[in-house]
């Protein structure tokens, strides 16, 4: 009966139609394989594992998006609001910007922040304060940053947190890095500046253990 | 921590890189992981029942029993497992938790058996799911109410800030009068005299026996006109009162003006006045005493004082639908019969279907099966047609009332459910910032014992003593801990708790109302008491307005001790490392800024947190 098959076809297309709405809606991410990412960042097999079954554990869908980003980011700092500043971090680790942080963003990123080397951290950190990654750090930018990370500290501080202190901070750190005092901070400046900074040097190895 | 947080933290850890241009000060030295756990599967034994997990799963929630170093209490060397003496059917929902980060209840459960494992295990019953919450709070509830226990239903209100205007002070007096006996005072009386005003209303009315003078009986009204008028104005003025208070306490006074409670307190009082205005002419006294009618309206007032009545009047707003319908359903129908009503009398002689207006009266009459009889048809065509008419006015009006009644029910059991959520949800969020706080006094005490554990290690060490050994912290405490005192790092500013910081801004305006006796301080206490007054206000950003350049920079000036008396602690070692450490927790009220190792022996021991780390370090230093 030709009428009842060409019936039944249009349903099946009908039904694909409905599941593919639904596969949309749910968002599912499956990674690329183990050995691609081994290839791709410096983290050996064991710890890509552990590293994403505590991803896939918080995120079973495979994928941050950035309401659920700065709810984690904000555990970890309970007195003050961590929303601003993890919402740069999380156009930092967005780095296609689609809107959602992957398995693969996010293991690119710790691989930079934990296995790569000076340069590529302090790219890292460049890219990080340059909002809009334009090249170019300028005050205003670096004053936002600024005024997350200080956000993060809330209210209950000693000494007392006042409205000028970013804004304090912010032109002590142009002093030290703008070097021809173009009123922006490019990339070598930066570098350079952070490469002379004896502090700052060896807080780059800090975090080398924590996987 | 809910949120299976101990996996986020190597992420966090590693973003923190983005702090590290930015500060211009030394990062403290990360914790040596011990040894790193192996990623092993552990075997949890409860009851006979084997449960098996990953050991990380397990520490994804430090703060619990299994995901801390509690569990080695319960490891069993000769099985290699972690056996527990507890139900298995609830612990496989507790150790779903774990797997999910959802809490679940299982509705077949006993609530207090339930309870108990919670407890045992740790975990705070607040983060169960919002699936379960509710069923498990009415079925705690239920239980406790069938206990007679006297559990405290936490029916406090919000807590009242210090410092309203007295403008807001008014108009919460107002909308919620059980928060201060004035104002319960002012609602109980006010309610009074709304009765008495109807009431007397109503028995001016009643005819009170003949005057001498007159054959006519008079009401009450005219025969004591003066003590009703009395009455009457004393009510008014209540009122009146009422009404300016409300109004001069509302925060948007057009909103006020615009709302139902209001226009019907107007309409309350304004007859009044227009009495007092108006002479006494003829043609107006008409329209006077027609005015009186409303009077009555006073009685409305009387739905501030009953939520049921509230309800009702809710009810028929959000039914003004199915009344509409019934309205018009009724009206055609009314129509209809009258029409053929009053064509099926017209033969008859004598009618009183007169015209089709005229039957409008009957129509109605029988469609209510009221019946008054005093319009009969008396053809038998009319007759057919009246019983018609009975019939369909019974099914008529019985079909929307169900609707509207159903309503009403669903909106009070509605607002019946939404106090109980609000009340719940106020104690849910307060037990979980309660644990928050926990967390941050846990950093508190890090503080003042971990660093001074540390380096007084080294300390012993270089002096060849064995070290009593402090447990050690359990690794994810000690990188929390290490992130956060890299962003106090960072931002040149401590986390201090709130009493602290309190007490940090009241002596700071202390200090600048006694005019102290540094040099460069001008009294000017409302720029920095202000600090305090805005933690009642929620604002994330923090600032003092209208400071003078003065008082800036003496707090600047104490800025570089603390951060000096920090970086001096990890770098090197010596006798004073104790009492530098104790600089910080020093209130700003010490006023001698001469060096940043200042002995604190004298200082006001006013915070609990400077004498908590004082009689730590005696302890400490007594190794």
């Amino acid at each position: 009966m030709i009428q009842s098959e060409t019936l039944e076809g249009h349903q099946d297309i009908f039904q694909d139609s409905v599941e593919d709405e639904l596969e949309l809606s749910a968002v599912r991410h499956r990674p690329e394989g183990l050995e691609q990412l081994e290839a791709q960042t410096r983290f050996s097999r064991k710890e890509l594992q552990i590293l994403y079954r505590g991803f896939k554990n918080e995120c079973p869908s495979g994928v941050v998006n950035e309401e659920t980003f700065k709810d984690i980011y904000s555990q970890f700092f309970p007195q003050g609001d961590a929303s601003t500043y993890a919402h740069f971090l999380f156009n930092a680790f967005d780095t296609d910007h689609n809107g959602s942080v992957s398995f693969e963003d996010f293991v690119m990123g710790l691989s930079i922040l934990l296995r790569g080397t000076i340069q590529e951290k302090l790219n890292w950190a460049f890219n990080l304060y340059d909002i809009n990654k334009d090249g170019y750090i300028t005050k205003e930018e670096m004053l936002d940053i600024m005024k997350a990370i200080y956000d993060m500290m809330g209210k209950c501080t000693y000494p007392v947190l006042k409205e000028e202190t970013p804004r304090q901070h912010v032109e002590v750190f142009f002093q030290k890095m703008d070097k021809n005092k173009d009123g922006v901070v490019t990339i070598d400046e930066f570098i350079d500046c952070c490469q002379n900074d004896e502090n700052i040097m060896r807080s780059m190895h800090l975090f080398e253990n924590v996987l | 921590m809910a949120a299976g947080v101990a996996a986020w933290l190597p992420f966090a850890r590693a973003a923190a890189i983005g702090w590290m241009p930015v500060a211009s000060t030394p990062m403290p030295i990360p914790p040596q992981d011990k040894k790193k756990g192996k990623d092993g599967l552990i075997i949890l034994n409860v009851s006979g029942t084997k449960f098996q997990t990953w050991r990380t799963t397990l520490e994804r929630y430090p703060d619990t029993l299994l995901g801390s170093t509690e569990r080695d209490f319960f490891f069993h060397e000769e099985t290699n497992e972690y056996f527990f003496d507890r139900d298995p059917d609830i612990f496989r929902h507790i150790l779903n938790f774990y797997r999910t980060g959802k809490l679940h209840y299982p509705r077949q459960e006993c609530i207090s058996a339930y309870d108990e494992e919670l407890a045992f295990f740790g975990i705070i019953p607040e983060i169960i799911g919002d699936c379960c919450y509710e069923e498990y709070k009415d079925r705690r509830r239920e239980n406790a109410e069938r206990l007679q226990d006297d559990e405290e239903m936490d029916m406090s209100n919000d807590v009242t800030p210090v410092n309203l205007t007295h403008r807001e002070f008014l108009w919460r007096a107002f909308e919620n009068p059980h928060t201060s006996t004035l104002a319960l005072v002012f609602y109980y009386v006010t309610g009074f005299f709304i009765a008495i005003s109807v009431m007397a209303n109503v028995v001016e009315t009643v005819p009170c026996g003949t005057l001498p003078n007159r054959s006519k009986e008079v009401s009450c009204g005219d025969r004591y006109a003066l003590a009703f008028f009395c009455l009457d104005t004393a009510c008014v003025m209540i009122f009146t009162f009422e009404y300016l208070l409300r109004l001069i306490a509302a925060p948007s006074r057009y909103k006020f003006m615009k709302s139902v409670m209001s226009v019907i307190d107007v309409v309350a009082i304004m007859p009044y006045y227009i009495g007092l205005v108006m002479t006494d002419n003829d043609q107006v006294s008409g329209a006077f005493v027609t005015l009186r009618v409303f009077r009555v309206f006073r009685i409305f007032k009387f739905s501030r004082h009953s939520a049921g009545l509230r309800i009702l009047g809710y009810t028929l707003k959000s039914c003004a639908s199915e009344l509409g319908f019934l309205l018009f359903s009724l009206t055609m129908a009314i129509i209809i019969f009258a029409t053929v009503m009053f064509y099926a009398e017209k033969g008859s002689t004598a009618s009183k279907f007169t015209s089709i207006p005229a039957a409008f009266w009957y129509t109605i009459v029988t469609m209510t099966t009221l019946g008054y009889g005093d319009m009969v048809p008396k053809t038998i065509v009319g007759k057919v047609f009246g019983s018609i008419c009975s019939l369909s006015g019974v099914l008529v009006i019985a079909l929307p009332v169900p609707v509207i009644v159903s309503n009403f029910s669903r909106i009070y059991h509605q607002s019946q459910r939404a106090e109980k959520r609000r009340a719940q949800r106020k104690t849910r969020l307060a037990r979980i910032r309660a644990a928050k706080i926990r967390g941050t006094n846990a950093y508190m005490r890090y503080k003042q014992n971990g660093l001074l554990i540390d380096s007084l290690e080294e300390a012993a060490k270089e002096a060849g003593q064995a070290l009593v050994g402090k447990a050690p912290h359990p690794p994810f405490e000690s990188q929390h801990h290490h992130l956060l005192h890299c962003l106090e790092k960072t931002t040149n500013h401590e986390f201090v708790d709130e009493q602290t910081f309190q007490s940090n801004c009241m002596e700071i305006s202390v200090m600048n109302k006694s005019g102290s006796r540094t040099s460069s301080l001008s009294s000017s206490p409302h720029g920095l008491s202000s600090c305090c007054s805005r933690r009642h206000r929620k604002k994330s950003s923090f600032s003092l307005p209208s400071t003078n350049n003065q008082e800036l920079s003496t707090i600047q000036i104490r800025e570089r001790p603390v951060a000096n008396s920090r970086s001096s602690l990890n770098a090197k070692l010596d006798e004073t490392v104790p009492l530098k450490c104790d600089e910080p927790y020093n209130t700003p009220s010490m006023v001698s800024l001469s060096a940043p190792a200042v002995t604190s022996s004298d200082g006001h021991g006013s915070t609990t947190t400077t004498a908590y780390s004082q009689s730590n370090i005696v302890r400490v230093s007594a190794l």
